[in-house]
């Protein structure tokens, strides 16, 4: 992990909300949520839809004033300095909204500039995002996964020190998906700290350094996905045997108790076993179990 | 603190996509055609003949004998035929003649002559018409009478000069094409808020205060423009270009905050034009008051635009000074300081 560390090589905090609340009339879409994101960390925000996961990154770009609570960046209190961290970061949208009539390159020569950066290498950058020879063609002829791309090429092209990306996956093909993966790994590499939200369980455990479990507006659970796993999972073995009959049959041995050696001892010499896995909780069955809600 | 390099960023990228839009693009460049092409097809001078209808009961022989050139009387049936077409503007003015009339004369007595003018002749064609009638009848007695004249102003009396068609309809075509703007921009404002580009600018180091100088700088950029391309055209910039140039930045400003207000009311592209035409109506009213001196009532003075169109109107078909416009230019300075700073105060308010 790369980014600027305290005394005791104890990452520096590049994000930290503090009883962030935030509501619409009657509805508390942020519900006093206090977390810490360390610099060149991938923090996953995962939630359904309504969980609140916009309405924080609204607050923590300075989009939305909070109600209660503050939030830093960078050290720098948003609610006060806003204008003193807009140029360290980058803010993907979830929804796509580029200028349309505008080419690729002309939508981002204009954020460089508004970024103050003269030296800006425009092609290199389209490359990066797979849109290379794209650049002049007007962006409302572009597929939604090229759009994306181009967002996601938009939030980056300042060099931010903080990425936030909301639901940068959602709804495209593979091949896009996996490219802005790509990017968001590049990016922490470089020693960009990134803040992302989805609902894709499979992308937040594959991209996350620690995920936060985000409903009805309050942090669930926060923690890296390998501990949430030990903590709410379960491991187990899930076997196919073959019986006298001929029929198949699942047999389970939870990996977790004091009789999996005999359990599994007993399967092998007594049973005729076809097929055999190890299974490992996911991120989405632990949701599931917390929550008591799908993600979708 | 603003800062020019970003302003600059947004004035070009709005620019650009004020042009991108064809529909905008394409009524913009029609527009300015249009009022040219009508402004050009207007009579560019006003007739010289004067047209007098007169009514007498016994026509005396001198007035059948008058046929001087740029000079036509003619005879009517009666004197509410006389009134009437004077009043449709037939006719620079009417002449009615007693019945007792050339009695009278006979007798060295005092006649009493009627005559009637429409609402904006002017003073000299007034003389005029009564310097004839007392040579008229001068001719017609032999000697010098004393008459008894009077003057009645069908309709409002105003004393003006006489202006070509084309000139009176040059201030409402240049007001058409300022405030035309009104939509334009209202329009890239709606676009940004509706498509989510606003959310994308404002993460940025853009402050929202450079945000609304920009469009300012776009809006005011784009009517004045036009408004003095039009007007260098047509010959209304050679009167008093300086005063022209301030009351067409002050008008391009006024479009500017109006637009504000419209992107404010309106949600999309269907909406700005819903908005944009009311507003755009009641802007272009006190037009009227030039193309139809005299005709309107005070209240139009309510209506900001009145201010720079009798301001173009006085400076380009008057020659009007800059201490006879300025209460003009102050009130219309006034009410854009009022617009602009009620138009950012709403889009503030819509853009969070």
């Amino acid at each position: 992990m790369n980014g600027n560390m305290k005394g005791d090589d104890i990452p520096c905090n590049a994000i930290v909300a503090d009883e962030l609340t935030h509501w619409y009339g009657e509805l508390v879409a942020v519900d006093h949520i206090s977390f810490n994101v360390a610099e060149g960390e991938i923090l996953g925000f995962l939630g359904p839809n309504g969980a609140g996961k916009t309405t924080t990154i609204r607050m923590l770009t300075g989009q939305l004033k909070p109600k209660a609570g503050k939030a830093t960046l960078l050290g720098i209190d948003i609610s006060k300095n806003v204008d003193r961290v807009q140029g360290d970061i980058g803010v993907c949208f979830e929804e796509t909204n580029l200028y349309e009539q505008m080419s690729a390159t002309e939508n981002l020569r204009l954020f460089a500039r508004l970024f103050g950066m003269h030296r800006f290498d425009c092609d290199a950058l389209l490359e990066r995002v797979g849109l290379g020879g794209r650049g002049k063609d007007r962006v409302e002829t572009y597929s939604k996964g090229m759009k994306q791309r181009l967002m996601v090429a938009r939030s980056i092209i300042n060099r931010p020190r903080i990425l936030f990306l909301d639901e940068p996956t959602v709804g495209l093909d593979p091949t896009s998906a996996e490219s802005i993966r790509n990017i968001i790994l590049q990016e922490r590499e470089r020693g960009a700290t990134v803040f992302l939200t989805t609902h894709d369980m499979m992308e937040a455990d594959k991209l996350s350094d620690r995920v936060a479990f985000m409903n009805q507006g309050k942090i669930v659970a926060l923690d890296t996905p390998h501990n949430l796993k030990q903590q709410h999972g379960r491991r187990a073995l899930k076997a196919k045997i073959s019986t006298n009959s001929g029929k198949l049959e699942d047999r389970e041995i939870s990996l977790d108790t004091a009789e999996t050696p005999d359990a599994i001892h007993e399967l092998f010499s007594r049973e005729q076993v076809v097929t055999i896995h190890s299974e490992e909780a996911s991120l989405k069955d632990i949701f599931i179990k917390i929550t008591g809600r799908e993600l979708e | 603190m603003m800062n020019p390099h970003i302003i600059s960023a947004l004035v070009s990228k709005d620019l650009s996509l004020f042009f991108r839009n064809r529909f905008i693009a394409v009524i913009t460049v029609l527009g300015i055609v249009a009022y040219l092409g009508m402004y050009f097809a207007m009579p560019g001078s006003v007739d010289e003949t004067l047209e007098i209808a007169f009514y007498a009961p016994v026509i005396p022989p001198v007035f059948n004998q008058m046929k001087d050139s740029g000079l036509e009387l003619r005879a009517l049936e009666s004197e509410r035929a006389v009134k009437e077409a004077v009043k449709k503007g037939e006719y620079l003015s009417g002449i009615v003649l007693p019945t007792e009339l050339m009695q009278k004369l006979v007798a060295g007595q005092k006649p009493t002559i009627n005559l009637y003018f429409g609402p904006d002749v002017p003073v000299e064609s007034k003389e005029a018409v009564e310097a004839l009638v007392t040579e008229l009848l001068y001719l017609q007695s032999g000697k010098q009478v004393a008459l008894s004249i009077t003057e009645h102003i069908l309709g409002p009396d105003l004393v003006g000069k006489q202006i070509s068609l084309r000139d009176r309809i040059r201030p409402m075509f240049v007001v058409f094409l300022v405030m035309f703007e009104t939509f334009g921009l209202a329009n890239l404002i709606t676009e940004e808020v509706e498509r989510g580009t606003i959310r994308a600018l404002l993460v940025t180091p853009m402050s929202i205060k450079d945000l609304f100088v920009a469009k300012g700088i776009t809006g005011i950029c784009l009517a004045l423009s036009q408004g003095v391309l039009f007007m260098a055209i047509v010959g209304g910039m050679n009167a008093r270009p300086l005063v022209m140039l301030v009351a067409l930045f002050l008008g391009a400003v006024l479009a500017t905050g109006v637009s504000f207000i419209v992107a404010t009311m309106a949600r999309d592209f269907m909406s700005v034009l819903g908005w944009g035409v009311i507003v755009f109506i009641i802007l272009i009213i006190p037009s009227m008051s030039v193309l139809f001196p005299g005709t309107v009532s005070g209240w139009i003075r309510a209506i900001p635009s009145y201010y720079l169109i009798e301001t173009v109107h006085q400076a380009t078909n008057f020659r009007a000074s800059w201490h006879q416009v300025g209460s003009n230019l102050l009130t219309l300075l006034g009410i854009d300081l009022v617009l602009i700073w009620v138009g950012i105060a709403a889009l503030r308010r819509k853009a969070r």
